[in-house]
């Protein structure tokens, strides 16, 4: 942290100073520019080249946006999941009949008019083969009547919701294109049983869109299931939920963990860490790659025009005004490529996709999400690339001597 | 001609010179390019800086315009003492007092005709309007107000070095410098070009200094200052 702020400090001090020298100094802008645009084929090929790399990051970005999304629109602050002590996820925790029913009549919970607001639980993972080929587990939660209410963000857009009992199945409809066979009306295997596809639903991105929902106690059954794995319940508002943990944690009968639902869902966005750290691995080579693309640029830039600065300072231009002038035209180049990038990336945006949470073991869906502040960053990323690329060229030009730039180098 | 040491005329000196020496280091070894340059040069002077190939000319012209300092001795060059200068200061100096010509025009070639012209005086400050203004009389002077908004490429080479004349004095310098300013030049734009660094000097009073290995050229001067090995030779009036 310390270190990425000493890092930052002098590069804000020198891009603040460039500001400055954009309207204080008078090398004229629209040098840079046409410089640039003389040089097409080599100016256009390094904008291609850093575009890409932009592309990438922003991509690369909206993984983990879209990740976000999923886990985030997830939960709720005033909901709370409980589960076996130090379980940290719905699919390693256990929670006995017994202690489900005391816990499902906890005076904390809030009440509609069918009673507490609460659902029991339980969550199996199942392979299902992907329409790729291969194969991918996919959670399939088991719940009560009340655990669609306590997620308003699932909407049924298709058909009806299970019954108990008739060994009936809703499923995402964000699935539908990724698994082959959860059309309506199609049959799963699972359990060992046949089970009917009587719905399709649409939880607005969250990570519900990734899981086969049917009734708590028919998923019991099948799977051979004597406990449920959690219990999902609503508090009157936020602040209730740490009461709640406590007498829950303190109850010598229940002895089980309470978690608040969006710090549940916080834990489980570490599932897009993989792919964030190979995702910033590929960007990290591409970018020094794309830097020595835009430095190679400048330089042979400065190169060729070792004369021109040679007669800008025999007029009188001062080394800072020719440093900030050419460190302006690497500025603008990556600009360009940034801003190209930026534009590209936006059509992967809501595409949709999926990786395997390495805590649950199973299939997390997620759209790519492109916002206009991952576009921002994408185009600040080049701005940085062309600060790095283009600072050694600018010194070079800035510090050649004038006798020997007169005489082009 | 009339052939008669260091002598270039009376008139208040606006370029005076005191033991000037250069050298160059190569590793250990010192190159001395200039030697004991002792000579005032009157303001409205016009001179011809002549000599055999290494034989310091353009050296010293360098020196005089404030493109290299020396290594030795002072030059006092528009009332400035060029080594009391700091670097800014003498970029500065360079272009309040300073017009240059060169061999090969150096325009900037992403650069119209009248952009070119107006580079020496995004640096002075001037407003827009005063800048067009000055810029229009600098091509008028060099009859190419038709052609201010081609690029270099577009324009002859004659036409290229009086562009190059009209930045030159679009600052109104007191001192102008060229170094081979015909060149590049076929005989009928060279004698166009010469005929014009005249007038600026005989019309404006500006002061010129040219490195020309060129004796039409020099024969335009009214002095020429002739070099030898990096030492003054003789001064030499030209009888026009």
């Amino acid at each position: 942290m310390m270190l990425g702020l000493l890092l930052l400090l002098p590069i804000g001090a020198y891009l603040a100073w460039l500001i400055w020298a954009l309207v204080a100094y008078p090398v004229p802008l629209s040098y840079n520019l046409r410089s640039l645009w003389q040089r097409k084929v080599s100016s256009l090929s390094t904008a291609v080249a850093i575009a890409l790399v932009v592309g990438i990051f922003v991509v690369v970005l909206s993984l983990a946006q879209g990740l976000s999304v999923a886990f985030v629109s997830s939960g709720r602050s005033d909901q709370a999941l409980v589960l076996r002590p130090n379980a940290r996820f719905e699919l390693n925790s256990s929670i006995e009949r017994d202690r489900m029913r005391i816990l499902k009549v906890h005076p904390l919970l809030k009440r509609d008019a069918e009673g507490p607001m609460a659902s029991a639980e339980v969550v199996v993972v199942k392979l299902f083969p992907m329409a790729d080929g291969t194969d991918n587990n996919v959670t399939v939660r088991g719940l009560e009547r009340e655990g669609i209410a306590l997620r308003p963000q699932v909407r049924l857009v298709q058909g009806r919701w299970f019954r108990p009992g008739l060994s009936e199945a809703v499923v995402p409809r964000k699935m539908q294109g990724r698994f082959p066979g959860m059309e309506l009306g199609r049959s799963l295997r699972m359990g060992g049983r046949e089970w009917t596809i009587v719905g399709t639903f649409d939880a607005g991105g969250a990570s519900y869109e990734s899981e086969v929902w049917s009734d708590v106690n028919d998923v019991m059954q099948a799977f051979r299931r004597e406990s449920y794995s959690a219990m999902l319940g609503r508090l009157e508002n936020p602040d209730r939920v740490e009461g709640f943990a406590k007498t829950v944690e303190d109850d010598k009968r229940l002895k089980l963990e309470v978690v608040r639902e969006t710090d549940y869902f916080k834990e489980l966005t570490k599932a897009g860490d993989p792919i964030k750290i190979l995702g910033n691995l590929i960007t990290l080579i591409l970018t020094g790659a794309a830097i020595f693309a835009a430095m190679n640029t400048m330089y042979a830039a400065v190169a060729g025009r070792t004369k021109e600065i040679g007669t800008l300072r025999a007029l009188g231009f001062r080394q800072r005004e020719i440093l900030a002038s050419f460190q302006w035209e690497s500025i603008f180049l990556c600009l360009t490529g940034g801003i190209l990038g930026s534009g590209l990336a936006l059509f992967a945006n809501g595409i949709q996709t999926g990786t395997t949470s390495f805590e649950t073991f199973s299939d997390v869906s997620f759209a790519f999400t492109i916002t206009p502040g991952l576009m921002a960053q994408g185009v600040a990323f080049s701005l940085v690339m062309g600060l790095l690329g283009g600072f050694l060229p600018a010194w070079r030009a800035s510090r050649i001597p004038l006798t020997e730039a007169m005489k082009g180098g | 001609m009339n052939t008669d040491r260091f002598d270039l005329g009376g008139g208040e000196p606006i370029i005076i010179l005191r033991d000037v020496a250069k050298s160059y280091w190569r590793e250990e070894l010192e190159i001395p390019v200039l030697q004991g340059i002792d000579i005032e040069i009157p303001k409205g002077s016009y001179i011809a800086l002549m000599g055999p190939s290494g034989s310091g000319k353009t050296t010293l012209l360098n020196l005089i315009a404030g493109l290299d300092r020396p290594t030795g001795g002072s030059l006092e060059v528009c009332g400035y003492e060029l080594n009391d200068l700091d670097d800014d200061e003498l970029a500065a100096w360079r272009n309040a007092h300073v017009g240059f010509i060169f061999q090969n025009y150096n325009l900037v070639p992403v650069l119209n005709a009248f952009e070119n012209v107006e580079l020496p005086l995004l640096l002075t400050g001037a407003g827009r309007g005063e800048r067009r203004d000055r810029v229009d009389q600098a091509l008028t002077l060099v009859n190419l107000t038709d052609k201010m908004r081609n690029y270099p490429r577009q324009l002859s080479g004659g036409q290229e070095q009086r562009v190059a004349i009209a930045r030159a004095i679009v600052t109104d310098p007191d001192l102008l410098v060229a170094d081979e300013p015909t060149g590049a030049l076929d005989a009928k734009n060279a004698e166009e070009v010469l005929a014009l660094m005249e007038r600026l000097n005989t019309d404006l009073g500006k002061t010129i200094v040219v490195v020309t290995h060129d004796p039409k050229a020099a024969h335009h001067a009214r002095h020429q200052i002739h070099l030898e090995k990096g030492v003054l030779d003789r001064t030499v009036e030209v009888n026009r």
